[in-house]
């Protein structure tokens, strides 16, 4: 652990009455980073960052925040907490809930009262402040859940599945937000199953599956590392080319696309072999690239595909 | 305890700011006024004239001095009607013709047996009247009475003097002094302590349910939860609407101050004579009494409430809730169902017994106090159970709600909940 590290989980288990949600998991946020925290449903994301929230207290391992042990809340003044299952007092009004729940983050009162407001200008919702939070629509409730995480000013941004059930409007307010605070200095760690989100806007990732770290680091490197079992060519057609694309010791799989074929390498294969292979047999090789693999590639290739398709929640205590 | 204070205020103020507490408070010295003042304007209306008929089939005449003695008395204006026995039926269907048209309220049979085996009969459109009734029967045992004893020889003088009612005054001895208090005024003291007990305590420990209910059913709580330690929420919530019941009862404390100061305005504004032109004793409700009164409404209040919050983290709507919330209801409404029985007999076994049980004593002991002379080592003991039961149920409680909050789905068994409080 680095004094540049927002969150480390060092070990971290957690048992429930049925099951194992989380499994010696260590990972480490770096500051000011976007990190992704990915994995199937049901994979121990919640759980996670409900124990970084000192909402579960973990079995075993630790958890520091800002290279301290101190837990959550006490710390909640430096921390925007936005939980999967989100909700308000519908009955009160917009800017005394911002205030209170600013208040219960150790924001003073004035002071909260003046960012609730400058935080509803900002997002187009200036003029609902004294409006209960029965009379605004669903996606107005959402900005308001937003703010309310953020608008304290906190050093470390927690966002669990901050996505989901965003309407298309929110997802890209949702994400010009993230990447301001970012810029900013503030380290954002939230989790999602959609890898397209996190490949768009994370430095890094942990991906964990069953409860257990499939893979973590910077997502650059995580790319790097992967590529190698990825490559696109484009030969003459003969049968020498054909004979190397379908050994197995070398070719996985390949995917035909008429131009190029995308080949999965076999275990223990090298990209190189396989070029090496074809120039011996005589093939005409007009292209030849190591591809960089998409996320959703890697999750899949590191989870395998029945974990990424682990049946949908439903509500409950999940992880 | 600066967070404390911050859930407390928002307690405090989203609830005052409701139409339901506006409503109640308003509503609840009206209905406490007309608790006192309909009794009263029944009073008056009681003191209206009945118009009785005697039918008289007696062979000695007593019919008509009966019918007499009732018309000398004040509300009753009698007619006699002799008759003979076999006529009683005919005359009694004429008459039930005049009571339908409101010309009479009723009439009494009388026979030779009313004197010689003490029966007589009343019918008539008001013998629901428990006040009526006993005028009346008051009144027709006098002239059996007198009748008897004049056939014995005795001066009807002589037996009406001998018949003077004794008035009984009924003076309550407290702290060792002779206080202003009747006796029924002392029940009645007793009587309204227990109504804002039960009220206060059930009404705003549910209030506490729902309010959890509504932070679990909204999800609300994991934000909370996140930034407050649980117990910081707890006990900011129920301190929040403790306070807000506190408020109400200063609001009609001051209310009823006032209208007791103004008693005179008031009795005139009813159109209500007063009595002998003297105002009617009032108790007194000593110091003493308003602070043990506020002091086992405090602890009783925290005592439920604890349960209350318990009863709504572990299920996860305001119906389920109300259905779970039943067992603690039953133990509030237990010192309520035998109220009569501890007024009856304030030094007795149950009495006692129900002031010292934790769970029972934050009503009985208030509604002894104001009925009778309780010990002080009595009060000092039951004030030490109720805040040790006081310290294990919130513990108990906080552990549950800790675990409750966040939990979702099925409803937590009796096993379950045990294991809650060991985990938590």
């Amino acid at each position: 652990m680095t004094a540049d590290t927002v969150v480390a989980l060092q070990g971290v288990t957690k048992r429930f009455a049925a099951h194992t949600a989380v499994k010696q998991l260590t990972l480490a946020v770096p500051r000011g980073s976007i990190y992704g925290l990915l994995g199937p449903n049901g994979a121990g994301k919640t759980t996670t960052i409900r124990m970084i929230m000192n909402i579960l207290v973990p079995d075993e391992g630790t958890i520091s925040l800002f290279g301290t042990r101190s837990d959550g809340r006490a710390l909640s003044s430096r921390i925007g907490y936005l939980p999967e299952e989100r909700g308000l007092y519908r009955k009160m009004k917009v800017g005394d809930l911002l205030v209170f729940l600013a208040e219960t983050k150790g924001m003073d009162r004035q002071a909260a009262r003046r960012e609730a407001k400058r935080w509803l200008e900002q997002l187009g919702l200036g003029a609902w402040e004294q409006q209960k939070l029965d009379a605004l629509s669903k996606g107005m409730q959402q900005k308001v859940q937003f703010i309310s995480t953020v608008m304290h000013g906190p050093a470390l941004v927690i966002l669990d599945e901050p996505f989901a059930s965003l309407d298309p409007v929110n997802t890209q307010v949702m994400k010009d937000t993230v990447v301001t605070l970012a810029r900013a200095g503030t380290t954002i760690l939230f989790s999602t199953h959609i890898m397209e989100h996190a490949e768009k806007l994370c430095d890094a990732i942990c991906i964990i599956a069953r409860g257990e770290k499939v893979v973590d680091g910077r997502l650059a490197d995580i790319k790097r590392n992967h590529g190698g079992r990825h490559v696109i060519v484009a030969v003459e057609r003969g049968v020498e080319a054909e004979r190397v694309l379908k050994d197995r010791t070398l070719v996985a799989k390949a995917d035909e696309y008429g131009q190029y074929a995308e080949l999965e390498l076999a275990d223990g294969a090298a990209p190189h072999r396989i070029l090496e292979a074809l120039v011996r047999a005589g093939a005409q090789v007009t292209r030849f690239e190591v591809a960089e693999p998409t996320l959703h590639k890697i999750f899949i290739d590191k989870v395998g595909p029945d974990a990424a398709t682990a049946p949908a929640d439903t509500g409950g205590a999940r992880g | 305890m600066g967070k404390i204070w911050v859930v407390v205020r928002r307690e405090f103020v989203e609830r005052v700011r409701t139409k339901w507490f506006i409503i109640s408070t308003v509503l609840g010295p009206v209905l406490m006024f007309a608790f006192i003042a309909v009794p009263l304007i029944m009073a008056r209306r009681g003191a209206e004239e009945r118009k009785v008929g005697v039918v008289d089939a007696t062979s000695t005449g007593f019919g008509q001095r009966l019918a007499e003695t009732l018309d000398q008395a004040l509300p009753i204006q009698a007619t006699w009607l002799p008759t003979s026995v076999d006529q009683i039926e005919t005359a009694a269907d004429s008459l039930v013709g005049l009571i339908g048209l409101k010309s009479i309220d009723g009439f009494v049979i009388v026979t030779d047996e009313a004197v010689d085996d003490g029966k007589a009969e009343y019918r008539g459109a008001n013998v629901t009247s428990p006040r009526d009734m006993q005028i009346l029967s008051n009144l027709v045992e006098e002239a059996v009475f007198t009748e008897r004893l004049g056939r014995a020889g005795v001066d009807a003088a002589l037996v009406r003097q001998a018949r003077i009612p004794l008035q009984f005054r009924t003076l309550k001895v407290a702290g060792a002094r002779t206080t202003t208090s009747s006796g029924e005024g002392s029940f009645i003291l007793a009587y309204v302590i227990w109504l804002l007990l039960y009220m206060g305590i059930l009404l705003y420990g549910v209030n506490v349910m729902g309010s959890v209910v509504e932070e679990k059913s909204s999800r609300i709580v994991e934000v909370l939860i996140s930034s407050l330690r649980p117990f910081e929420l707890l006990a900011g919530k129920i301190v929040g609407v403790g306070g807000v019941g506190l408020f109400q009862f200063a609001i009609w404390g001051v209310f009823g101050a006032v209208m007791v100061d103004r008693r005179e305005l008031v009795f005139r504004l009813l159109g209500e004579s007063i009595p002998g032109g003297e105002m009617p004793a009032l108790p007194e409700v000593p110091l003493g009494t308003v602070i043990v009164f506020l002091l086992f409404f405090l602890l009783g209040y925290f005592l439920y409430a604890a349960m209350f919050a318990a009863v709504g983290a572990m299920t996860g709507s305001e119906a389920e809730a109300r259905q779970a919330a039943n067992v603690v209801v039953m133990l509030l409404v237990l010192p309520s169902v035998l109220m009569i029985g501890i007024l009856n007999d304030p030094d007795g076994r149950m009495a006692v017994t129900l002031s010292l049980v934790p769970f029972t004593s934050p009503i009985a002991m208030p509604v002894r106090w104001a009925a009778a002379e309780v010990p002080a080592g009595e009060l000092a003991s039951s004030l030490g159970f109720l805040a040790l039961a006081l310290a294990a149920v919130t513990w108990v409680a906080g552990r549950i709600y800790r675990v409750g909050i966040l939990m979702y789905g099925k409803r937590p068994g009796l096993g379950e909940l045990v294991r809650w409080v060991r985990t938590a």
